[in-house]
């Protein structure tokens, strides 16, 4: 019991360990107090939409809730031939209680999500169904509309059965579930999301890379320049900044449509005839162009910051050792403006791959984005579940990219300053 | 969580009100067209019935007054709204329901309203407001000859050059079956008719891949009303589909070089809807105001600064009457109107109710036509 007895007391007879802990629990706490606030605005503004977008997208309890006895008696069904008399009956008798409560218009919301063309045979059916007669209700009710006489249209009310589902993340990727419960893509003239996947990410990639291209050089000059050059220079960089993002858009526009001044200039130069002005504006082009120029600053300033940490001396070090210029550039200058490398691909990329306002202007047919598929359901088919799924796969795949970044190059590489 | 997230929403909203809490806000499209709404009759009503009614511009589309249901904090009073939403909207319960003939006074001459507009609404929620025409232009300076017809509008060969179209499927698909030699019938019935095909829908997709991979012609896809005039009078396209009230402006207000071709054109609603509980709902300001609003005089009202038809046949007698109506004091308007006889002897109704079903379905297949082009 020797450490008992050779515990250090404090004046007032505490143990010192137990005063340390005491006062530095005061001390974390204090922390904690003064983070607080911003731990608290994160939750709200970051870590709670994410969170309930979530739940919205794999969440499917409303229609199982407006349809109970439909699913009850759908339990016994193959699903491949129409429906019995049980099935219709009960799918009556719920639908005349959503009429009752005037839901029936949300119902047909959200089936024609899963299937087009319910929206108006519902609208049909309340109207049908006030004078219906007792009994027979599968004849009355294919009477309505003959899409209520296709198996098709029962199925898709089949397939909103649970009360959570993953089917908007197929949907997503173009694929369904279908009735024997395997996971197939919808037929190809309607396959557009993973095209859109894939352009997405193609031009998020060489806008990221022709970004690079042209900050590498921009930065080292603001770097190196003098002080009353590189002012100047800063100012040329961050001048387009502080523009509206639409000026900016709109102007390239101006500058590269098919009757623009870049291509007048190039038919007054005679590199182009009159009658074949290159197309530079509503397709790829125009994307690759504007969000390259939107996004510059966000390379060249990481960049900057880092160069400007290099000591000039590092370069006149490599090169009396004995190396060309291009050799201690490589060896020497490059390796140490990996960081910023790092920090301004990461930034330029993640912000191209939610790009939605220019795309949507510049891009033409093939220029837009899955973002632009979002703000569709978002705004128009008011399918936010849908959206929510989307929005998720592309924070996933963010992510995604980011954990690849961080095991080839490593996050503590980054560098913005 | 779903308390919690209420309460965040309604605190957001709640900051984001307009200080004047009693006034009724009416939101609409912005630009032109809201001036025109508000000097036409938005003005005229608010003087007349003494309330404030303050216009707050948005850019269409249902998910704002969605989030401010479920946030339970609702601003607005009044939407201006397409077809497609009065139906989405209704059926979603944001709007009130009305009751046409009760809530909406007759035409001076007694004829009741729901006899004096045009066609019946879509849904129980909407009242009309403009109707508007799904046209197409042309630059008289870059196209030889004069485009009569729908089928000009495709035929390359006679007219060769770029063509700007709407960015979506709407419209593009009646008129490409009209321009293919169908016959659009009453307000269109035989084009929907055949639309509700699969074989129709891709006639209509290859009729419109055809004219976008033609060499002689090409598509440039707009997203914005604006766009139209602009692209026709930059020369980037030599023909436009557009919206009729965006090249009289610029035709006649700016005096450019185009000319609208009223052949197959479509034509379109706008509707206004009351917020079900809107902060003017309970105490009946918002739908005294919606009510004068849509009354015969002041819907003439707003043909007087845009080329959009109002909804009463009863508006047109008194545009007739104050010829020349336009604000120039020189342009006779009821020619300029996409409901005059003239304008409408090859039309088909947008239909709403067909949108409202296939929309999503058919934007997926236009898209993916798009992708391929």
């Amino acid at each position: 019991m020797s450490s008992e007895t050779n515990k250090i007391l404090t004046t007032d007879g505490i143990p010192l360990e137990v005063s340390l802990k005491r006062s530095e629990r005061k001390n974390k706490i204090k922390a904690f107090l003064l983070v607080a606030p911003l731990l608290l605005f994160l939750i709200i503004t970051y870590i709670f939409p994410i969170g309930s977008m979530l739940t919205r997208s794999i969440d499917d309890k409303m229609v199982t809730e407006m349809l109970p006895k439909t699913y009850k008696a759908m339990e016994t069904w193959d699903g491949k031939e129409l429906p019995s008399e049980e099935v219709f009956e009960a799918f009556y008798f719920d639908f005349q209680n959503l009429v009752e409560e005037k839901r029936e218009g949300k119902l047909s919301t959200q089936l024609n999500y899963t299937k087009n063309g319910f929206k108006s045979i519902i609208k049909k059916l309340r109207r049908k169904s006030k004078s219906f007669e007792e009994g027979n209700y599968k004849e009355q009710i294919m009477a309505v509309h003959k899409r209520w006489a296709n198996v098709e249209y029962w199925q898709a009310i089949q397939r909103r059965a649970p009360a959570y589902t993953a089917q908007k993340y197929l949907k997503g990727m173009d694929m369904y579930k279908n009735e024997s419960g395997e996971i197939v893509s919808v037929s190809e003239d309607r396959r557009i999301h993973r095209v859109l996947w894939l352009r997405t990410l193609e031009i998020a990639f060489f806008v990221t890379l022709f970004c690079f291209l042209m900050a590498y050089p921009i930065a080292h000059l603001l770097a190196t320049l003098p002080m009353k050059y590189s002012n100047l220079l800063m100012i040329c960089v961050l001048l387009p900044f502080w523009t509206s993002l639409l000026v900016r858009t709109a102007s390239w526009m101006i500058l590269l449509q098919q009757q623009g001044m870049v291509n007048d200039f190039f038919v007054w130069i005679g590199l182009v005839g009159d009658d074949s002005r290159p197309e530079m504006m509503f397709n790829k082009t125009g994307s690759y162009v504007a969000m390259t120029q939107i996004l510059l600053p966000f390379m060249v300033l990481p960049l900057y910051s880092v160069m400007k940490t290099i000591s000039p001396s590092l370069m006149r070090a490599g090169k009396s050792l004995g190396g060309t210029p291009l050799v201690a550039f490589w060896k020497v200058y490059f390796p140490l403006t990996i960081p910023g490398i790092g920090a301004g691909c990461l930034l330029v990329f993640i912000l191209a791959i939610g790009y939605y306002i220019t795309p949507a202007l510049v891009g033409g047919a093939s220029g837009t984005l899955i973002s632009n598929q979002i703000a569709f359901h978002m705004k128009s088919t008011l399918d936010w579940s849908f959206a929510s799924a989307m929005g998720l796969m592309l924070l996933t795949g963010v992510l995604a990219i980011y954990w690849v970044y961080n095991k080839i190059v490593g996050v503590d590489n980054i560098k913005l300053g | 969580m779903k308390t919690i997230s209420k309460l965040l929403l309604a605190i957001s909203f709640a900051i984001s009100v307009t200080t004047s809490a009693f006034a009724v806000t009416a939101v609409s499209w912005g630009g032109a067209y809201t001036e025109s709404q508000k000097l036409g009759y938005g003005d005229p009503t608010a003087k007349a019935l003494g309330i404030e009614i303050n216009w707050v511009d948005y850019s269409g589309g249902l998910s704002e007054i969605k989030a401010q249901k479920e946030a339970g904090a609702i601003t607005w009073d009044i939407i201006d709204v397409f077809a497609m939403d009065t139906i989405n909207g209704c059926d979603e319960g944001l709007f009130v329901e009305f009751d046409f003939d009760k809530d909406f006074p007759p035409a001076p001459d007694g004829t009741p309203a729901s006899k004096d507009f045009f066609t019946a609404m879509p849904s129980k929620c909407a009242v009309g407001n403009i109707l508007y025409s799904w046209n197409y232009a042309y630059n008289t300076n870059n196209v030889k000859g004069t485009p009569k017809t729908i089928k000009d509008f495709f035929n390359t060969e006679k007219f060769p050059g770029k063509r700007a179209i709407y960015k979506g499927a709407l419209t593009n698909l009646e008129i490409a079956l009209a321009a293919d030699g169908i016959k659009p019938g009453k307000g269109g019935a035989k084009i929907y008719k055949a639309l509700n095909t699969e074989k129709g829908v891709n006639r209509a997709m290859d009729k419109i891949k055809a004219l976008c991979t033609d060499p002689n012609g090409g598509c440039v896809f707009w997203s914005a009303g604006a766009q139209p005039p602009e692209l026709l009078v930059s020369g980037e396209v030599v023909m436009a589909t557009g919206w009729n009230g965006r090249f009289f402006g610029a035709e006649v207000g700016e005096g450019a070089p185009i000319k609208q071709v009223w052949d197959g054109q479509g034509l379109d609603y706008e509707y206004f809807v009351q917020v079900k509980g809107g902060p003017n709902d309970a105490n009946g300001k918002a739908k005294k105001a919606l009510a004068m609003m849509t009354s015969t005089e002041m819907l003439a009202g707003s043909a007087k600064y845009i080329a959009y038809a109002p909804w009463r046949k009863s508006s047109i007698a008194i545009m007739e009457a104050g010829e020349p109506w336009y604000k120039d004091g020189k342009t006779n308007m009821v020619p300029q109107m996409p409901t005059a006889p003239q304008n409408t002897k090859n039309y088909f109704l947008v239909d709403p109710v067909f949108w409202a079903d296939n929309g999503t379905e058919l934007g997926e297949k236009w898209e993916a036509m798009k992708a391929g082009l």
